[in-house]
């Protein structure tokens, strides 16, 4: 199965047409890939989370590592109060990172070769910094924000808004894209240079003659363009979700409106409980009778 | 409703545009997400937070027990001391009571000495006074008959008496 042809995206299986064709539904290469990594990663998940003990194991200890170092670059680049987006950069980290070594398999496209799934995940970026601006400012103070400090402004702040997610999928897809174009392209550079060589011996050895050249000198290009790449290419993105996310939930200040809502919030919460005492205290006291 | 229409030789473009793609990378993402918030983060961040608490915990309560221990001894030395100092002192007055007791003792001893001693005398010289009389009864008895036996010969009557009266005048004065 060639996996990367040059130039093509990922190779359509089959489409589920629903509602007399009202709806079409497109299974791909990328599709069964996002399947196979969640399935893959779900796995991976529940046998190192699982038998956890006081006294760690070998298995253990390298989970916890992990877990550590993830909480550790969450509270270091977004502080503390947003140590609560740590599972979810982990998870993004993690389907990226698996998400492009797939397409190491050969049986696999990388899933972060097609673009809508970066553009999926970067846009659940830039709404999760939607989210955490208006929870911050409450929505029409969110909204204004964007004409701050002159309205001038105003056309710049939304180009980068709109910007942010799409650079930041174009950065993830086109490395590993281009990567895999790239590789392809190098793959067949190399049996043309075969060809080339064998081209002087007698045609039935040629013609039996592996692409020698395409032994070993891939594998160190692949270092770099599938491995190397797609660690760092999970880790900016994962970094650039932490910094958008941290900018739009800055530390909780005193008097601000999310303290303000948190305060209000344990105040009715307090009301409630003491309603509910006051009534179990009047059930008691008319219970015995 | 349904159809299915598989292709053999059908690619996306380069740059897909595949909106159920997007969609069904965010389906597996909160899926991913969800379990392994739930499996994986969670437990092992809680497991983590656990154990970390527990070290403070034993690092504090070993903290608190060598600040214990160390009242405890300086207590203890401090009680030590006391308690030497103390067992000085009772040695001391035990020795000075028995000292007193001693002079005591011996005191009440000498006078005790002396009043048996004065008793005695007083005894003696008592007896003796009575042997005296004994005695002198008896010699003046004795002296009687005697005189009797002797005189009966060549004293009168009146001799006899005189003799009787010088001695018993006599006597009496050696008595007194």
């Amino acid at each position: 199965m060639d996996n990367l042809d040059i130039g093509t995206g990922a190779k359509v299986y089959f489409r589920i047409s629903l509602f007399n064709g009202a709806m079409a539904i497109d299974v791909t290469q990328t599709t069964i890939s996002l399947f196979a990594v969640s399935i893959l990663l779900i796995i991976l998940g529940i046998v190192c989370g699982r038998g956890l003990t006081k006294r760690p194991g070998k298995k253990q200890v390298l989970v916890e590592k992990g877990v550590s170092a993830l909480y550790n670059l969450v509270e270091t680049t977004m502080g503390k109060h947003n140590a609560k987006y740590a599972p979810y950069i982990g998870t993004l980290f993690l389907s990226s990172l698996f998400g492009s070594l797939i397409g190491l398999t050969k049986i696999f496209r990388s899933t972060t070769a097609d673009l809508m799934v970066v553009l999926g995940w970067a846009l659940v970026t830039t709404a999760l910094c939607w989210y955490e601006g208006i929870r911050n400012n409450g929505f029409f103070k969110w909204l204004k924000g964007f004409a701050e400090p002159i309205v001038f402004i105003l056309p710049i702040n939304i180009i980068s808004e709109v910007a942010q997610p799409i650079a930041m999928a174009f950065r993830h897809f086109g490395n590993i894209a281009g990567g895999g174009v790239l590789m392809s392209i190098v793959y067949a550079a190399l049996a043309a240079l075969s060809t080339m060589v064998f081209k002087g011996l007698p045609a039935t050895i040629a013609s039996v003659m592996p692409p020698v050249f395409q032994i070993g000198i891939p594998a160190v290009l692949s270092l770099y363009f599938d491995l190397f790449s797609s660690l760092i290419q999970a880790f900016v993105f994962s970094l650039l979700t932490m910094v958008y996310i941290s900018t739009n939930n800055p530390p909780p200040a005193p008097g601000s409106r999310v303290v303000k809502q948190a305060e209000k919030k344990a105040k009715r919460k307090a009301e409630k409980e003491a309603a509910k005492a006051a009534k179990t205290a009047k059930a008691a006291k008319t219970a015995p009778v | 409703m349904v159809d299915f229409q598989v292709f053999t030789d059908k690619f996306e473009s380069f740059i897909g545009t595949n909106f159920w793609t997007m969609i069904i990378a965010w389906i597996n993402l909160l899926l991913v997400y969800l379990i392994l918030r739930k499996f994986l983060f969670k437990p092992v961040k809680k497991m983590i937070d656990e154990r970390q608490k527990e070290v403070d915990d034993m690092y504090a309560d070993a903290e608190s027990s060598k600040t214990d221990a160390a009242a405890m001894k300086a207590e203890y030395e401090e009680r030590l001391e006391k308690a030497e100092e103390e067992s000085d002192e009772i040695v001391r007055t035990a020795i000075r009571k028995a000292q007193l007791k001693e002079e005591t003792i011996l005191r009440e001893a000498d006078e005790k000495a002396a009043r048996v001693l004065a008793r005695a005398e007083e005894q003696i010289e008592l007896e003796k006074k009575q042997a005296v009389s004994d005695i002198k009864d008896e010699v003046s008895g004795m002296a009687i008959s005697i005189a009797s036996a002797v005189i009966a010969r060549d004293v009168s009557e009146e001799e006899h008496a005189q003799l009787i009266d010088d001695f018993i005048s006599k006597m009496g004065d050696e008595n007194d």
